[in-house]
């Protein structure tokens, strides 16, 4: 990994964001919705946690996120460009790791209201510390999963509208599969509600950081990054 | 620098790149010629590792496209068929984006982005979005980004494509000015553009090479001398010498020797007359058997009439 053609790479992914009509849709719905949630929460509950915007969020992000990642890959593909970074002296991981982290810090941009948000909580009482940065990572976690599902997704086709029904269909199975789980008698059971993503972000959001959980949104990511480079490798034939 | 032995591409049962074998000596142009299809942006492909081959080996700039891609990666300039541009960067961002993925030194990298830009008359533009340049500019973006971290090797895949008269006549020239240190194929399917421009040239049609030889010689061929393969039963170096002194013949090749005595050669005539008739007088005044008089070429003539063979109608 060479940190000059990440940074490049992650410049290059902020740059298409900031210029793309998609990318202020995004940006616009996220300020929106989260500031709506955190509106109706908090003033109908009163609670200084983060837990009950992020919670919303979560769900939200199920539906953005194919929206965010559909072009990462397929857009590279249909335009030609892939051919530049095919040929360019860049490991597959890079450039993997480089649109990753492209897509991960958009998405910081689009935590930056949840600031004024976590100011105003502590601006009017006196939360405690621990379980906020329990609700941020666990939201963090959760949305990085869903991203590299996304990638995933992306390098499949260079249809970017196929690329987002597989995405949000991949993303629908992981939040579905605990239904399923639920309905399934024994280990089994036991096996599908664990792969469910809502499964892992219920502990972080009541303030509790639990290894298991980071573990399991760890792999996922690995998973994703990790097929990603495969199906790239693969390409070349 | 660069050498292809009996490479091969096949999608399903097509072959897009058959058994092609070329190579081009260190500071050379190659021209690679061919009408539609014929397979040339699959073997600049292969040569740049964007692609693997079915078949056969492809060495550019001393490592194997297969076994060392990393190594081959980064000695070469590529531009592909459609330039690889990002519509919603400026020329300048662009070039800054390359030169990092491409490794130009840090301190380096200004001084190189400018020199670019000159070499491609591209200054006026650099702050524009490349989405917003017309086809021309785009292409010399195209090729700004393939020269930018000054390759030893680089290769082009209709470099002139889109660009005004003008602009091909600079382009070509610079093509020619960057020869010498660095080693180059192009493609396309304009014959003076290979005239023009190149030292070799590589013709394929249908994924086979037709014909491989200097521009010069090539030139010769086409001035309307016909290559005939002749196959004689006699002693070789004699038929040889005889042949070669026969009227209307040019040039001469051995084919090598088959058994019982039979020779073949490959006579380039000079397209004054049908040397056929001399052929067959020479023979037979030497008491040799003549076995075959096979005009042979026909296929590279069938090729020629697909290229455009005009400027003008480029
Ligand atoms: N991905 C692919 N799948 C199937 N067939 C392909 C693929 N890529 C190329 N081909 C076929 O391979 C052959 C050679 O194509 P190629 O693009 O190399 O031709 P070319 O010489 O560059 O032609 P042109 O002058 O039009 O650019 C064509 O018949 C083409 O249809
Ligand atoms: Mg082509």
């Amino acid at each position: 990994m060479n940190s000059r053609k990440l940074m490049a790479l992650v410049n290059k992914e902020l740059i298409h964001y900031f210029s793309s009509f998609m990318g202020y849709v995004v940006l616009f719905a996220f300020f929106v919705i989260s500031g709506y949630f955190y509106y109706l929460i908090m003033v109908e509950s009163h609670q200084a946690s983060m837990q009950p915007v992020f919670q919303t969020m979560v769900f939200i992000l199920l539906f953005i996120t194919p929206a965010i990642t559909m072009r990462l890959w397929s857009e590279e593909e249909k335009s030609g460009t892939a051919e530049l970074l095919k040929t360019s002296p860049l490991t597959v991981w890079e450039i993997v790791i480089g649109k990753y982290l492209g897509v991960c810090a958009f998405f910081l941009v689009t935590l930056l209201p949840t600031f004024v948000y976590l100011a105003l909580i502590i601006a009017n009482g006196s939360p405690d510390y621990p379980p906020l940065v329990a609700n941020y990572l666990g939201y963090i976690l959760a949305a990085m999963a869903f991203f590299a599902i996304g990638l995933l997704a992306s390098t499949l086709t260079e249809n970017q509208i196929i690329s987002a029904i597989i995405a949000f269909a991949m993303l629908l199975m992981l939040w579905v599969i605990g239904a399923a789980g639920d309905s399934v008698q024994g280990p089994m059971g036991d096996f599908l509600k664990y792969l469910s993503v809502f499964q892992h972000t219920g502990d972080f959001f009541s303030g509790v950081i639990d290894l298991s959980h980071v573990f399991y949104f760890a792999s996922v990511i690995f998973l994703g990054l990790f097929f990603s480079v495969k199906i790239l490798e693969s390409k070349r034939t | 620098m660069i050498e292809v032995k009996d490479l091969v591409k096949t999608y399903g049962a097509l072959a897009a790149v058959d058994r092609v074998t070329f190579s081009v000596p260190q500071g050379a142009i190659l021209g690679l010629l061919g009408p539609n299809g014929a397979g040339k942006t699959t073997t600049m492909r292969i040569l740049t590792t964007s692609l693997s081959p079915s078949a056969g080996k492809a060495v550019v700039a001393g490592f194997d496209v297969v076994d060392q891609p990393e190594e081959v990666r980064k000695r070469i300039g590529y531009l592909p068929e459609i330039p690889p541009i990002y519509g919603d960067m400026t020329v300048i961002n662009y070039l800054k984006f390359v030169s990092d993925i491409k490794e130009v030194p840090q301190d380096k990298k200004a001084n190189r982005i400018g020199e670019v830009l000159e070499m491609l008359s591209l200054e006026d533009m650099s702050r524009r979005l490349i989405g917003h340049l017309s086809l021309g500019y785009r292409q010399r973006v195209g090729l700004a980004q393939a020269l930018l971290h000054d390759p030893e090797v680089l290769i082009l895949d209709e470099p002139t494509r889109g660009l005004d008269p003008k602009q091909i006549l600079e382009i070509r020239k610079l093509i020619k000015s960057l020869s010498g240190k660095r080693t180059i194929i192009l493609s396309t399917h304009i014959l003076p553009e290979v005239s023009s421009t190149c030292d070799d040239v590589v013709i394929i049609d249908r994924g086979r090479v037709v014909a491989a030889d200097t521009v010069e010689n090539l030139s010769q061929r086409l001035s309307g001398g016909k290559t005939l393969e002749v196959e004689v039963k006699g002693p070789a170096a004699e038929v040889e010498k005889a042949l070669e002194k026969t009227e209307g013949v040019s040039a001469l090749k051995s084919l090598g020797n088959g058994s019982r005595g039979v020779c073949r050669f490959e006579v380039t005539t000079d397209g004054s007359n049908d040397a056929r008739e001399a052929l067959f007088q020479c023979i037979v005044r030497n008491k040799w058997v003549l076995y075959q008089l096979t005009p042979l070429g026909m296929s590279l003539e069938d090729v020629f009439l697909k290229l455009t063979t005009k400027e003008t109608a480029a």
